[in-house]
C-alpha cells in the first residue's frame, strides 16, 4: 500500500517537473521573439546605412540581430520570472501550460506583469511586422498610374481571345469536374477509417484511423501547384496532369470534410440497427450513410467549386485548362487579352458559386 | 397478471454484472438478475442509476467489464463477431428516440428488423426478399400503420414513429424485448396505448418483456415484476404488489414523493 501511494506521488511529482519545465521553454521562446522584435526595431530606427549606403532592408536587419545571446538571456529571464512568479505574478508560459492561478485568476489584465507583456507583445509583432513585409503606403497611394496599363486593359477586354478561352474554359470546368469524381469513391471509402467515432473498436481500426488521418493530412498540406509539377513529369504536360493534381487534393480534402460529418452523426440508429444482428457493412449503409448523404452532396458540390478557381492556377504551370494560355498572356504583357481571360474565369466561378449554393440549400 | 412462480425457462440471465466507463463512471455493479420466459419486468431508477446501460449490456451494445450474461441457454457474454449477431437476432430492442433511419421510408425501417437473416448484397441496396416484404407490412398492419409504408419515417409524428420502431422489433422476431423509456418521449395521452400495444404483442408472441420506466402509473398497470436500481445497485427486486412508499423513496431518495397515490 505504501509502495503505491509511493508511486503515486513520483508520478505527480515527475509530472509537475515535466509541467514545469514546459512553462519554462514557452516563457523562454515568448520572451526571445518579443526580443529580437525589439531589437529589430531598433536597428531599423538607429538610421545605420547598409553596404549600398541605403537604409537597411528588412532581410538586412534580420541578419544582424544577435539570435544566440537573446535567447540565452531571455532563458535566464524566464527562469527569473518563473523562480519570483510569487511575488512579480506568474509569467505566460506558467499561465499557458498549467493555468492561471487562483489569487490572480480574478485581475484585470493591467493588473499582471503577464497582461502588460501579451500587449507590449501584439504591438512589437504588430511594428515588426510592419517592417519585416517592408509596408510602404506612400508607394500604395501615390504611385497608382504605374499600373493604370494593366487596370486599363483588364477594362478593356480584347475579343481576339474570346473563342480560344471560351473553349479552354469549357476544359477547365470538366477538368474540375473529372477530379472530382475521381476523388469521390475513395473519399467516400476512406472517410469512414477517418472517423473517430466509427474507429474506437480494435487495435487495427484505431491504428487504420491514425494512418488515413496522417495521410490525408500530408497530402493536404502539399500545395496543388506542387502536385501538380509531380504529375506532369509523371503524365505530361496537359489537362490531365491538371485532373490528377486536383484529384489527389481532393481526396484529402473531401475525406476530412466526409469524416468530420461522420463524426458529428446521432449514433441511435447505428445502435438500433445493431441491435438487429445487422453486420457492419448493414450498420455502415443504415446507420451512417443516410445521415451524412445530403452533407456529402453538398461538400462535392463545393468542392468542384474550388476545383474550377484552383485550375486556373494549376494551369499556369502546365496542367491544362483556361490558366495555360493565361501564363504567357501575363508574362507579355498582353493586358486586354488577359482581361478577357480574367472576366471569363469571374464570370464561370460567381455562376458556379450561385448553382452550387442554390443546390445545396435545396439538398440540405 | 403475476408471473408464475418458478414457472418458465430463464430468458435472460446476468450474473454479477459490472461497467465502468472509460473515464471511470461506473455504471452497474454487481448486478444479478433473471427473468423468466413470459415475465415483463420493469427497470425503475433516477436517470444515471444505469438503467439504459443494464438493458444495453444484455444485448452488448455496452460491453461489461465484468460478469456474464445469458439469452435463454446461450451466453451472450461469450460470444463475439457472427456468432455475437446471430444472438443478437433473439433480442430487439425499443429506444427512447425511436431511433429509426429518418430519410428511409416507413416499410424500409420495418424492413430492417431482418437485416440479421436477410441476404447481404441485396440488403445493402435496400432490397429484401418478398416473403421479408409481406412480414413487414403485417407488422405495420398490426401497429395500425397499414397505409403509412411508403412515407418518410420522419414524416410521421412522434407516437407512429414509436409504433415503427415496435413493428421493426417484431420483425426481427426476437424472443426477448429490450424497451429503453419507450415511452419517454410520447405524450401522456399515447403512453397507455403504447405500452398496451407492446403487452400485446408480448403475450400473444409470448415474449419477454424488460422495459425501463419513469411512470408509476404505468409500472403499476405493466408489470409482472419490478427491479429498481440505484447507483448501479439493484436496491429492490420483486412483485408491483409489494411495492410501497418506503420502497419509493429507497430507490429515488428522501425528496422524492410519488406522482399519484396509486402506490398507497
Amino acid at each position: 500500500m505504501a509502495g503505491e501511494t509511493g508511486t503515486a506521488t513520483t508520478v505527480s511529482h515527475l509530472e509537475k517537473s515535466v509541467a514545469r519545465l514546459k512553462a519554462l521553454a514557452v516563457d523562454a521562446l515568448l520572451l526571445t521573439t518579443a526580443g529580437l522584435m525589439a531589437e529589430l526595431l531598433i536597428v531599423a530606427f538607429s538610421g545605420r546605412r547598409g553596404p549600398t549606403g541605403l537604409l537597411l532592408t528588412a532581410e538586412e536587419a534580420l541578419d544582424l540581430l544577435h539570435y544566440g545571446w537573446m535567447a540565452a538571456a531571455c532563458v535566464v529571464l524566464a527562469f527569473t520570472w518563473n523562480l519570483f512568479s510569487r511575488w512579480i505574478g506568474s509569467s505566460p508560459g506558467r499561465a499557458l501550460v498549467r493555468g492561471v492561478p487562483e489569487w490572480e485568476a480574478d485581475l484585470p489584465w493591467s493588473r499582471t506583469l503577464r497582461g502588460w507583456f501579451a500587449v507590449l507583445f501584439i504591438e512589437l509583432t504588430f511594428f515588426a511586422g510592419w517592417l519585416i513585409t517592408e509596408v510602404d503606403l506612400p508607394a500604395f497611394l501615390t504611385k497608382f498610374s504605374k499600373a493604370s496599363d494593366i487596370v486599363r486593359g483588364l477594362v478593356h477586354p480584347s475579343m481576339s481571345i474570346l473563342h480560344q478561352g471560351v473553349v479552354l474554359l469549357v476544359q477547365t470546368v470538366f477538368l474540375a469536374f473529372m477530379a472530382t469524381a475521381f476523388a469521390i469513391p475513395i473519399a467516400f471509402a476512406l472517410s469512414f477509417l477517418a472517423a473517430r467515432n466509427l474507429t474506437r473498436g480494435s487495435v487495427l481500426a484505431r491504428g487504420l484511423y491514425t494512418v488515413v488521418r496522417a495521410g490525408m493530412n500530408f497530402t493536404r498540406a502539399v500545395e496543388p501547384l506542387v502536385w501538380a509539377l509531380i504529375f506532369i513529369s509523371w503524365v505530361g504536360i496537359g489537362p490531365f496532369a491538371g485532373v490528377l493534381a486536383l484529384w489527389i487534393h481532393s481526396v484529402a480534402a473531401l475525406t476530412k470534410l466526409y469524416s468530420e460529418q461522420i463524426e458529428s452523426i446521432d449514433l441511435g440508429p447505428v445502435e438500433a440497427i445493431t441491435a438487429t444482428g445487422a453486420g457492419p457493412l448493414q450498420v455502415l449503409r443504415y446507420g451512417v450513410v443516410p445521415q451524412v448523404m445530403p452533407p456529402f452532396l453538398s461538400f462535392t458540390i463545393y468542392r468542384w467549386d474550388i476545383n474550377v478557381r484552383m485550375s486556373t492556377i494549376i494551369g499556369f504551370v502546365g496542367g491544362g485548362g483556361i490558366g495555360y494560355i493565361l501564363k504567357p498572356r501575363v508574362d507579355l504583357g498582353e493586358w486586354g487579352e488577359v482581361g478577357t481571360l480574367v472576366l471569363l474565369i469571374a464570370i464561370t466561378v460567381w455562376l458556379m458559386d450561385i448553382v452550387s449554393a442554390k443546390i445545396r440549400e435545396r439538398i440540405v | 397478471m403475476n408471473a408464475p412462480p418458478g414457472g418458465g425457462r430463464v430468458a435472460v440471465r446476468l450474473q454479477g454484472v459490472c461497467k465502468v466507463y472509460p473515464g471511470g463512471v461506473q455504471a452497474l455493479t454487481d448486478v444479478s438478475l433473471e427473468v423468466r420466459e413470459g415475465e415483463f419486468l420493469v427497470v425503475l431508477g433516477l436517470s444515471g442509476s444505469g438503467k439504459s446501460t443494464l438493458l444495453r449490456c444484455i444485448n452488448r451494445l455496452v460491453d461489461p467489464t465484468l460478469g456474464r450474461v445469458w439469452i435463454f441457454d446461450d451466453e451472450m457474454t461469450a460470444a463475439e463477431g457472427a456468432r455475437l449477431r446471430q444472438l443478437r437476432r433473439q433480442v430487439a430492442m425499443i429506444f427512447q428516440q425511436f431511433n429509426l433511419v429518418k430519410r428511409h421510408s416507413v416499410l424500409t425501417n420495418v424492413l430492417s428488423g431482418s437485416l440479421g437473416r436477410s441476404p447481404l448484397l441485396p440488403s445493402l441496396f435496400l432490397r429484401y426478399p418478398a416473403v421479408e416484404r409481406e412480414q413487414a407490412l403485417a407488422a405495420l398492419a398490426r401497429m395500425g400503420l397499414r397505409d403509412r409504408g411508403a412515407s418518410r419515417a420522419d414524416a410521421l409524428s412522434g407516437g407512429q414513429q414509436q409504433r415503427v420502431a415496435v413493428a421493426r422489433a417484431l420483425v426481427q422476431r426476437p424472443r426477448v424485448i429490450l424497451a429503453d423509456e419507450p415511452v419517454a418521449s410520447l405524450d401522456p395521452a399515447l403512453r397507455h396505448s403504447l405500452m398496451r400495444q407492446i403487452e400485446q404483442l408480448s403475450k400473444e408472441e409470448g415474449l419477454t418483456v424488460i422495459c425501463s420506466l419513469h411512470d408509476i402509473d404505468l409500472v403499476k398497470r405493466y408489470a409482472t415484476r419490478l427491479a429498481a436500481l440505484r447507483d448501479g445497485h439493484i436496491v429492490y427486486e420483486g412483485p408491483p404488489g409489494d411495492f410501497d412508499r418506503g420502497t419509493f423513496r429507497e430507490i429515488y431518495g428522501t425528496d422524492a414523493e410519488p406522482a399519484s397515490n396509486t402506490l398507497v
